[in-house]
């Protein structure tokens, strides 16, 4: 709790209280909030905004590692270990599934630990295929266990609060939370050492980082925030089974962190909004397309979904090509652009 | 209940198995070596290879050993468009953006491929038949030719790499480029050689794929991460590392499968992988990391 | 500072009174959507105007789009539709006119756990279907059937091959599920919207095991002279998921319950990533089993029977069971097809000759529609599901989902393109399950050399009360056979 009030009081915090993203950060939080009551359908709430939400805490949590300089390419790993760890708890041990999920939290970050000792001298390429190694081999041990855990069939998820609005207010206060703890941390003294790593390991070393201890912290962490996003997301779908260590799963935080905008606290916000977005609405234009191309592809029943995932690719290759810092910094841009113009007509 | 003779056989095909994983790697190896890049959409052109293969040998009647060609041919060219107007762009940018930019060529390539050939399974017909035994051990005439054409091609290109003034281009490339270019060899052209040269390994193995296995649109994303992991173990950028690697690699997931059972050889893979890191952080043959 | 202060106390009094309102909102609400009242009696029934109501019926597809067994359900659904509203629609009494079906896609990917519960959510909520149709695999349908179990949308799962989806209720004539079982789902009523229009892995292992039982050992026996006690020796090989563990354990129950001359040697699982399968076939082929099991898709299966044969040197009967009943496994089989069998309960090219006429028209017109594709078996189970459909509104008389669910348990049409062990399609009636009884046969793969494909023909049952000869040829031991251990 002191630490709490101390943080709060920290000048971190109070610059952040003195800058103007505190107004729009503010804005965008009571946005967020009043969204429900506008949006009286379920499926919004519970399949759109929910997953959304849920998304931006599993990018963050990869973004987090991003900042220090790690790449992971088996972050699925962390999401089924938290999943599967906080609904098995709940439902073997009778945990509250509430208590459940910071269980699962900890338990990946516990996990996580073991991985980044284990990886602490690897670099780039090396830890990214091992991190996707690991979560192979989390998938066969689940697989091997099965008659204890049930995750081949699967299995229904513990209900940690009502569906519907309560979950969507439930989540979000969870988001909140955790993505504030990840600025902090960013803007921190550690996420400093972080950035210093991630610049130049080997100057970082020489300045005194340790630089192998705030790696594993940016390990633990982030695999910790990863296992709570899991932990979520099993509940948002209320099912779970072992295709949650599928690699699209690893991929998709990279992809949402990139599109939004790397080492941003942003970015992974704004890229889960597209990404979901994009997954949720996108199939509404398959009749259109199948309407217009569809003879010429007797292939497939429905040339919509190939189509329409051939054009995510092309968008994905033009943001990177020509938006290389993501979304944020189109903004970021436009916004200077207009403010350039405002103080051009002031004079 | 494991039989000397059935462990014989399970490393024969590991070896065999490996084969495919040596082509697959060996391309993304000459690729980092000389660009520093890694494609993780190099499976995928493994895919579209077999398809081409498919293609070549249903509608044109081709043999399928000959389809090979094709499929080098057809990938090399596809290699060409996607180094020029993707990888070029992020080159020397974040590491990071070269993922991404693969992503987004796993996801036009695989839906392309969907959109032209089906989600359906295919298998391209081999005009060989039976099987070789040898006291006990058997094995099929396909894994052998597969062997055999993995050899050739690996030793052609030892050759283009060490005889030939691209060779000598690329190995002085993979060197240190900044100087490369002062020697006044087109970097450019070296790269877009090479990223070809690495899609028409990717398509070899496609074609020699497609005999030996049934394959769909979704078949790329394991071989890509295999081979990658193959590199890694035996260490980036090195040829003689991917065919080591690739051996291990092999016999690993087929000593597991028949030690441990079927379901662990992808894990034990990784294990293996992640073992030989954590004790040499830089892959077998690797010399500095990158 | 004060204004930020000031802010900053709006921003949070907004989130505290948005959450407060919301969940009050929620709270207020039945924790179930409100079951529908009775249908209304529609008004002067004598009137021959339709009704202003009368819209066109919404069904929804539940269809994985990236598995090409998801697009055969979509070409089967299409031709469904187009064919119903060919013929005018659905007579709809409470409208008194006919109106047509519209076709709404849940495209549920690859259709594992996390990818079917938004879509279906969104036909369901957003799009308001009357009525699902699909589901392919059992976690992704046992994950996505309970939207359509809270909004009690009644249901027509034609995939799926685990029983859960019908039977995983808190009651039932078969027990349903103890309390602690986490798939447990606790809404009896909900649950009885849910109907099962496939085999299940027990159909298919019961199928199977008899065979080997009543055709397989006595023509071993007296081929080889074995013993009349010694059993015959099974290997089954199977994906390690959901569907190759519910196989095996259904067959392993049902040799012990019925006491069968069958006995399973070797259990072989392997990872469903798996590509090749060498190591598994030699462990299966140390075991010498006098037959192989395949408990897979269609492009392992190939492959499975295909190395067995051609790489490993296991010479012996394989089988293999109906999901992967599609012409694509015809042709991957190919040289090595000859002797192969299939459990299977629709076949486009095998079949007593009164239903090779009944389902003539299917084929015909969907290779029509389709480019000269020819249709599998997860596309004929969705095709009679549309048929049920039209029938249960009709009888129905109203698009009122309670109404439309009751006439689906009181179904009584004669048989489609699946023949019922009955001749026609019934739901079981009990009160949290609805199954059909299905006939399941084997069929007999012969090479056919000039079309470079296997053909089947089917040789277990010899006949099926109710319904005739089923067999077409005798089961015969493939060339080159090579029996297991005595």
């Amino acid at each position: 709790m002191t630490q709490l009030t101390g943080l709060l009081n920290s000048k971190k915090f109070t610059s952040l209280l003195h800058s103007k993203r505190f107004y729009f950060i503010m804005l965008g939080l009571a946005f967020i909030a009043v969204l429900p009551m506008f949006i009286g359908s379920e499926y919004v709430i519970g399949e759109v905004l929910a997953p959304m939400i849920i998304f931006a805490i599993y990018a963050s949590s990869w973004n987090l590692l991003a900042y220090s300089g790690q790449g992971s390419l088996g972050h699925a790993a962390f999401l089924g270990i938290g999943g599967f760890a906080s609904a098995l708890l709940a439902i073997k041990l009778g945990v509250p599934p509430i208590v459940g999920l910071f269980v699962g939290g900890l338990f990946s970050a516990g996990i996580g630990l073991l991985i980044g000792l284990a990886c602490v001298r690897l670099k780039a390429w090396f830890l990214a295929m091992v991190t996707f190694g690991f979560s192979v081999i989390a998938l066969t041990l689940i697989s091997q266990f099965d008659s204890v855990i049930g995750g081949i069939m699967g299995f229904a998820t513990p209900l940690i609060v009502p569906r519907g609005i309560p979950f969507y207010y439930f989540t979000f206060a969870i988001a909140a939370t955790s993505i504030l703890v990840i600025y902090l941390v960013m803007k921190s003294k550690l996420g400093l050492a972080f950035k210093a790593i991630r610049e130049n390991e080997l100057e970082a070393k020489m300045t005194g980082i340790n630089t192998g201890k705030y790696r594993l912290i940016a390990f633990v962490l982030s695999t910790f925030f990863a296992g709570i996003a899991g932990g979520l997301y099993a509940e948002s779908i209320r099912y779970i089974q072992v295709s949650i260590f599928d690699p699209y799963y690893s991929f998709l935080p990279l992809m949402i962190a990139v599109i939004g905008g790397l080492g941003t606290i942003e970015g992974p916000l704004i890229g889960s909004v597209i990404i979901v977005s994009i997954d949720a609405y996108l199939p509404r234009i398959d009749p259109f397309l199948q309407g217009l191309m569809g003879p010429l592809f007797p292939a497939v029943s429905n040339v919509g979904p190939p189509i329409r995932m051939m054009m995510l690719g092309v968008i994905l290759l033009l943001v990177v090509i020509f938006a290389p810092k993501g979304i944020t910094s189109l903004i970021n841009k436009t916004y200077a652009y207009l403010r350039r113009d405002k103080k051009e007509v002031k004079p | 209940m494991i039989t000397p003779s059935g462990l014989a056989e399970t490393l024969l095909w590991g070896v065999a198995n490996g084969c495919i994983y040596i082509l697959l790697a060996a391309g993304l190896s000459i690729i980092f070596g000389v660009m520093k890049l890694v494609n993780f959409a190099h499976g995928q052109l493994l895919m579209i290879g077999a398809y081409l293969a498919f293609t070549a040998s249903v509608v044109l009647g081709l043999n399928a050993y000959l389809s090979i060609l094709v499929a080098m041919g057809g990938v090399a060219l596809i290699g060409l468009g996607v180094e020029r107007f993707t990888f070029r762009k992020v080159l020397g940018t974040d590491k990071l953006n070269e993922i991404f930019v693969s992503l987004g060529l796993i996801y036009i390539f695989e839906n392309a491929a969907v959109l032209l050939w089906g989600n359906k399974s295919a298998q391209i017909a081999s005009p060989l038949h039976g099987l070789l035994s040898l006291g006990g051990i058997s094995i099929s005439y396909d894994r052998i030719a597969a062997m055999g054409i993995v050899i050739v091609i690996l030793l052609s290109i030892i050759f283009l790499m060490k005889k030939t003034k691209i060779g000598l281009a690329m190995r002085a490339t993979s060197q240190k480029s900044d100087a490369t270019q002062l020697m006044g060899i087109n970097i450019e052209k070296v790269y877009i050689f090479t990223f070809a040269l690495g899609a028409a390994l990717a398509g070899a193995a496609g074609a020699l794929y497609g005999i030996i296995f049934p394959f769909s649109p979704a078949l790329g994303a394991l071989p890509t991460i295999k081979a990658f992991a193959i590199i890694i173990l035996g260490g980036l950028g090195s040829i003689p590392g991917a065919v080591v690697g690739g051996l291990l690699y092999g016999i690993a997931e087929n000593t597991a499968g028949y030690v441990l059972g079927g379901i662990w050889p992808d894990a034990i893979a990784f294990v293996l992988l992640i073992v030989v890191l954590v004790i040499k952080p830089t892959g077998i043959f690797g010399g500095k990391g990158d | 500072m004060q204004t930020k202060m000031l802010v900053a106390i709006i921003a949070i009094a907004i989130i505290v009174v948005a959450a407060g309102v919301g969940t009050w909102q929620l709270t207020q609400q039945p924790s179930t959507s409100p079951s529908p009242s009775p249908t209304s009696t529609p008004t002067a029934s004598a009137t021959s105007t339709p009704s202003p109501d009368a819209r066109p019926i919404k069904i929804g597809l539940v269809a994985g789009y990236q598995i090409a067994e998801g697009q055969d359900m979509d070409r089967a659904a299409k031709l469904a539709v187009e064919e119903i509203n060919a013929a005018g629609g659905v007579y709809v009494a409470a409208w008194n006119t006919k109106v047509p079906i519209e076709l709404v896609i849940a495209d549920t990917g690859k259709d594992t756990a996390g990818e079917t519960v938004g879509p279906v959510t969104r036909a369901v909520t957003e799009d308001n279907v009357d009525l699902l149709i699909g589901g392919y695999t059992s976690a992704g349908t046992l994950a996505d059937q309970v939207v359509a179990i809270e909004n009690r949308v009644p249901y027509i799962i034609t995939g799926a091959s685990s029983n859960l989806v019908t039977r995983r209720g808190p009651q039932g004539n078969f027990g349903g599920l103890p309390a602690d079982d986490a798939r447990r789902y606790d809404d009896a009523e909900g649950m009885s919207y849910m109907f099962h229009y496939c085999t299940t892995t027990a159909d298919y292992s019961k199928t199977v095991v008899n065979f080997f039982a009543q055709t397989m050992k006595p023509l071993l026996d007296s081929t080889y002279g074995f013993d009349a006690s010694r059993p015959l020796r099974l290997a089954v090989i199977y994906r390690n998921d959901a569907f190759g563990n519910g196989v095996l354990a259904d067959t392993k129950n049902l040799i012990q319950a019925n006491n069968l001359p069958v006995e399973v040697v070797v259990e072989r699982p392997y990872q469903t990533t798996a590509t090749s399968f060498q190591t598994d076939l030699t462990v299966v082929k140390d075991a010498k089993p006098d037959a192989v099991y395949v408990v897979d898709f269609i492009a392992n299966t190939a492959e499975i029977i295909r190395e067995g044969q051609k790489d490993v040197g296991l010479n012996t009967v394989y089988i293999a069971v109906e999901c992967c009943e599609d012409p694509q496994l015809y042709t991957l089989l190919g040289e090595y097809g000859g002797g192969v069998l299939l459990e299977s309960k629709f076949a486009p090219y095998a079949g007593p000759p009164f239903y090779m006429q009944s389902i003539e028209t299917y084929v015909t017109n969907y290779q029509a529609a389709n480019a000269g594709k020819i249709p599998g078996m997860m596309g004929a189970d969705t095709y009679d599901a549309f048929f049920i459909a039209k029938a249960a509104i009709e009888q129905a008389g109203t698009v009122d989902k309670a109404a439309v669910r009751t006439a689906i348990e009181q179904i009584n049409i004669p048989q489609m393109l699946i023949m019922t062990q009955t001749g026609t399609v019934q739901f079981s009636t009990s009160t949290n399950y609805h199954e059909i009884a299905p006939i399941t046969f084997v069929e007999q793969f012969t090479y056919n050399a000039t079309l470079q494909e296997a053909r089947p023909q089917i040789v277990y049952p010899a006949t099926v009360p109710g319904i005739g000869t089923l067999k077409q040829a005798d089961f015969v031991l493939p060339t080159g056979y090579q029996p297991g251990s005595p």
